[in-house]
């Protein structure tokens, strides 16, 4: 395994689907039942049984729309104002109304949520008015249900192979062309509509370990999806949003705090205060988190051992079990335990993820992006706070809105020349007989990355971080050099990082305003209604690089009051409040 | 070329892999049994849990998770009495991921098994497939002196929503175990009747807190106007996890006459409670807590902003 | 030979008397999301799994997934 093969295979198919995480198998399995006869095939570069976001599972639902516990208007509502008013609503709106049905589906895939003594939905209250959190008691196996209705579906499912570029034609998409992580061998896919699933941009910045694979996000997700948009000439919305999380520092897995708060926890300075009222992750929140770190007042905690045992050990079961368990690990070789010290928390690294910030490829309320034919659904797309519900639901209108363009179409032309170019490009560091390791060249990206974007932002180090990257692609372009097929998967994800990372500074740079707090807090620039009240759409420019226009944001289906608009804001707590 | 689609091979294929004389390559042939996601499958599978190798047995467990009804069921509850803990517990997980109600009529047979262990799993994977039969034995099950066995037995009986199945959960709530109590509080959420308020306010004086806080939770559920003076009692509780359920509660059940003891609530330094509070006076809205409210209109905690900028908005209405 | 060796220590453990690749199994090879695990041959035959690469992401359907109980995901040294 893992030697350099020379070999290229071509298929065809109705819908291709690049991604096999959370949004893939709900595009497969949506559309193969509405069109029994389209051959519907799923990719992914790991193995579908256990590849994405939610490889060890999800320990429950945190913006699920029931009747009777939330509405669509007041979901749309919450996330208009927690995105600082820059969303289309219609794609949000219309989530908020079908979620429900998913769930159900979901229900009846075996996946559980919580239910209360008498077998109805146990729905709990996180944010206000508005009730949006289902626990799933049996999270980790939700990969394994997915997986079992796709071989029921009998869906095609191709594992191991990485797609690098899409192919368009007749301006559409046309197919796209992969590469087998374990021998090289290319495949190129025909394919009459293409679902991007690709999940977030999660190994961008470096993690304060320093160890490239201890990201926030999943570390096989290193933001393909972003890239295959870019080079194809697909628009992306708000890059400049970044994602960044409160963590448990080092083992950088989620604080969730948010999770801990109903039961009485909070997020605490050196000296176990509360600084911040709310935990419910917003970018304003995020900066009051950096300021009390920068402000000499840290380190910032998870503050629990307050509460009582029943209580904490209510909060380990749900933090520790699935999502991330080796969670409860890591407590257990550091010595620290909820119930005696608080825990030392960080800010993480800065990624792409509309999860927690309405940013990425961007589409419509039907998951298309601007190229026809194409769709983008799950944390890459730019349809805000989605979460795995989000992923499931625009997953599925994805692979419904799918079968209905192929009905009328054929496999569009392309230029062969294209797939020769890639071809070359691809397999230009296995040509070499010496050079730089692809871990290198990402550990470098990485490291400027945090040197020069981490927020706040200033003008001056994000066109440092410019000049640098180019000195690195210049170096990855004609040096780069791997000695098997899966050095080659990494070589072509550091190419994905790079691309990832000057899109974060051009994106950032078009912005002139700060906006969503810490997430784009310019410091030479205020925020500024009159001329950023939009979203910035970046594309591939003439000359190959990043080229921006602003886009208006659609009219709101549910209006926002004035006052309800700095919902968000002025978080800090102003008096020093006693532990509870 | 390796194969470029995964396979779908033939069942039959497959199971010839539980012939093989290697333990390991027997729970390679569940693994690809499992994969199938073929109801053939199943049969094959239910040798394989009666195999030599409690590694193999233990696997053919854990891949009946992904099969359902009654045969599926009846290999599981066969493998509920293996000599090995570890195949006990794959196949008691697997029996509560059943949810096609004829896969029950395998486990009601065992529902009076002496083995607690067996027992205690037989209900657990009954209580969804909401059988009926199921309430005598579940019943009968609360003598037992096994507190988790008594737990799933609560939770059988709270799933079937039976009025008549209010004395013994009445019962229950009176248990020496504290969990078995809350979790039958919490079962009589479905009932409409006196009895089942009665019992639920009995609950809000239990000696541990979190029996009175699924008390608290469920009198929103199964209480009317007649328990508020209880709930209006637990807004001194000591701890103020069951006050929140208890403001909640009365909130759900429009007790206006409350609104001026939780009004001043406003003011306990606890952002859980306090945004608990401002929903519920807005939903009460009475005119004389909009003072309490308004010192909150720009509390630190945009929820509690949020809440209080509803309820003021809602009682200008 | 360019490039130099790093010694590195790695975060999954295979206990070899519990692995049964040599049976054919490849199950933490096949689910690992990195692609890190490989099977180690000896004289031609599959022998046990080890991580061949150093990019873990420390999520465990190696170790869930083992049929024998044969893998130990520890957490890398870098961040432990």
């Amino acid at each position: 395994m893992d030697e350099i093969v020379d070999g290229i295979t071509q298929i065809d198919c109705d819908i291709l689907i690049i991604g096999g995480g959370t949004a893939g198998p709900m595009a497969a399995i949506k559309a193969k039942r509405k069109n029994p006869d389209a051959n519907v095939v799923l990719l992914d570069k790991a193995n579908v049984k256990r590849s994405g976001a939610i490889s060890m599972g999800m320990d429950g639902l945190n913006n699920s729309v029931i009747p009777g516990y939330a509405t669509p208007e007041q979901y749309t509502k919450e996330i208009t104002i927690a995105n600082d008013g820059i969303c289309d609503q219609a794609a949000v709106y219309r989530y908020a109304e079908e979620c429900y049905g998913i769930i159900q589906e979901l229900d009846q895939f075996g996946i559980r949520f919580q239910k209360d003594q008498n077998g109805e939905y146990d729905v709990k209250k996180v944010h206000h008015i508005g009730t949006y959190v289902l626990p799933m008691p049996n999270g980790d196996t939700v990969k394994k249900a997915l997986y079992r209705q796709l071989r029921k579906a009998r869906i095609n499912i191709i594992n191991r192979y990485m797609a690098t570029r899409l192919l368009t034609g007749e301006g559409r998409v046309a197919g796209a062309i992969c590469i087998n992580t374990r021998t090289a061998e290319t495949l190129v896919v025909r394919a009459k509509a293409v679902i991007m699933g690709l999940g977030a941009a999660g190994r961008l910045g470096l993690p304060t370990s320093g160890y490239l694979y201890g990201t926030y996000e999943n570390a096989s997700n290193s933001g393909e999806g972003y890239a295959m948009a870019y080079h194809a000439g697909a628009g992306l919305a708000n890059l400049e949003c970044f994602q960044i999380n409160p963590l448990i520092k080092d083992y950088n897995g989620p604080a969730c705090a948010y999770v801990a708060g109903p039961m009485g926890g909070y997020t605490a300075n050196a000296k176990g205060e509360r600084f911040i009222e709310c935990d419910y992750w917003s970018g304003q929140m995020m900066q009051e988190f950096y300021d009390e770190l920068q402000g000499g007042k840290g380190p910032v905690y998870l503050k629990l051992n307050h509460l009582a045992e029943e209580t904490v050990a209510e909060i380990e079961r749900v933090l520790h079990i699935v999502e991330r368990p080796t969670r409860g690990h890591f407590h257990a070789g550091r010595g620290t335990d909820y119930r005696k010290q608080m825990i030392e928390m960080h800010i993480s690294e800065i990624g792409f993820c509309s999860g927690h910030s309405a940013s990425g490829v961007f589409v419509d309320k039907h998951a298309r992006t601007t190229i026809p034919g194409l769709y983008a659904a799950g944390d890459m797309a730019n349809v805000p706070h989605n979460y795995m519900l989000g992923a499931f639901t625009n997953g599925a209108f994805a692979g419904l809105d799918a079968v209905d363009f192929i009905a009328d179409v054929d496999h569009a032309a392309f230029d062969q020349g294209e797939v020769d170019a890639e071809r070359a490009r691809v397999l230009a560091p296995t040509k070499r007989d010496d050079g730089i390791p692809p871990n290198q060249i990402e550990y470098k990206t990485r490291r400027l990355v945090n040197d020069y974007l981490q927020p706040p932002k200033v003008t001056a180090k994000m066109e440092l971080a410019q000049a640098r990257f180019a000195e690195v692609r210049e170096d990855m372009e004609t040096g780069m050099y791997v000695r098997d097929a899966h050095e080659l998967m990494r070589a072509l994800e550091a190419s994905t990082i790079l691309d990832c990372a000057d899109m974060a500074a051009a994106a950032s740079l078009y912005r002139t305003e700060s906006r969503w707090g810490l997430y784009h807090n310019r410091v030479e620039y205020d925020r500024d209604d009159e001329n950023w009240f939009c979203h910035t759409i970046l594309t591939k420019g003439a000359d190959g690089k990043p080229t921006h226009r602003k886009q208006a944001v659609e009219p709101y289906i549910v209006d926002i009051a004035d006052d309800e608009k700095d919902a968000y804001q002025n978080q800090r707590v102003t008096k020093t409040v006693a532990a509870e | 070329m390796a194969a470029l689609f995964e396979d779908f091979d033939e069942i039959a294929d497959l199971a010839e892999g539980l012939d093989d004389p290697s333990a390991g390559a027997r729970i390679m042939a569940v693994i690809d049994l499992a994969d199938s996601a073929d109801p053939a499958a199943i049969q094959h599978l239910a040798r394989a849990i009666a195999d030599s190798d409690p590694g193999v047995r233990k696997q053919a467990a854990q891949a009946l998770t992904d099969f359902d009804g009654r045969e599926t069921a009846a290999a599981l509850v066969s493998a509920l009495t293996d000599d090995d803990p570890a195949v006990v517990q794959a196949a008691a997980i697997s029996l509560t991921e059943l949810k096609d109600p004829a896969a029950g009529d395998a486990i009601l047979p065992h529902l009076s098994d002496p083995d607690p262990i067996k027992l205690t799993a037989c209900f657990a994977g009954i209580k969804e497939l909401r059988r009926p039969e199921a309430m005598g034995p579940a019943i009968h099950a609360l003598q037992r002196p096994e507190t988790d066995l008594r737990i799933q037995a609560v939770g059988v009986i709270g799933w079937l929503q039976d009025e008549g199945s209010l004395p013994a959960l009445r019962d229950a709530t009176k248990d020496a175990d504290a969990q078995v109590r809350r979790t039958a509080l919490a079962a009589l959420g479905f009932s409409r009747s006196d009895h089942a308020e009665a019992t639920l306010i009995d609950g809000l004086t239990d000696a541990e807190w979190q029996v009175r806080e699924a008390a608290a939770e469920t009198l929103a559920k199964a209480g009317a106007a007649s328990c508020i003076p209880a709930l209006r009692a637990a807004l001194d509780d000591a701890f103020w996890q069951v006050r929140l359920k208890a403001v909640r509660s009365l909130g759900k059940l429009h007790a206006t006459d409350a609104a001026m003891e939780i009004a001043p609530m406003m003011d306990i330094p606890i952002p859980n409670l306090r945004k608990e509070c401002a929903a519920v006076l807005g939903e009460l809205a009475v005119a004389e807590s909009i003072e309490h409210l308004k010192k909150y209109e720009n509390d630190n905690d945009p929820d509690v902003r949020k809440n209080v900028r509803w309820a003021l908005g809602k009682m200008a209405a | 030979m360019p490039l130099a060796e790093s010694a590195s220590i790695v975060p999954v453990v295979v206990d070899k008397d519990l692995c049964i690749a040599d049976k054919g199994c490849t199950v933490c090879v096949d689910v690992c999301p990195l692609d890190v695990l490989r099977i180690a041959v000896k004289d031609g035959a599959p022998e046990t799994a080890y991580m061949k690469y150093d990019e873990c992401w420390y999520c465990m359907p190696c170790e869930a997934d083992c049929p024998t109980g044969a893998v130990t995901v520890n957490l890398p040294f870098l961040l432990k």
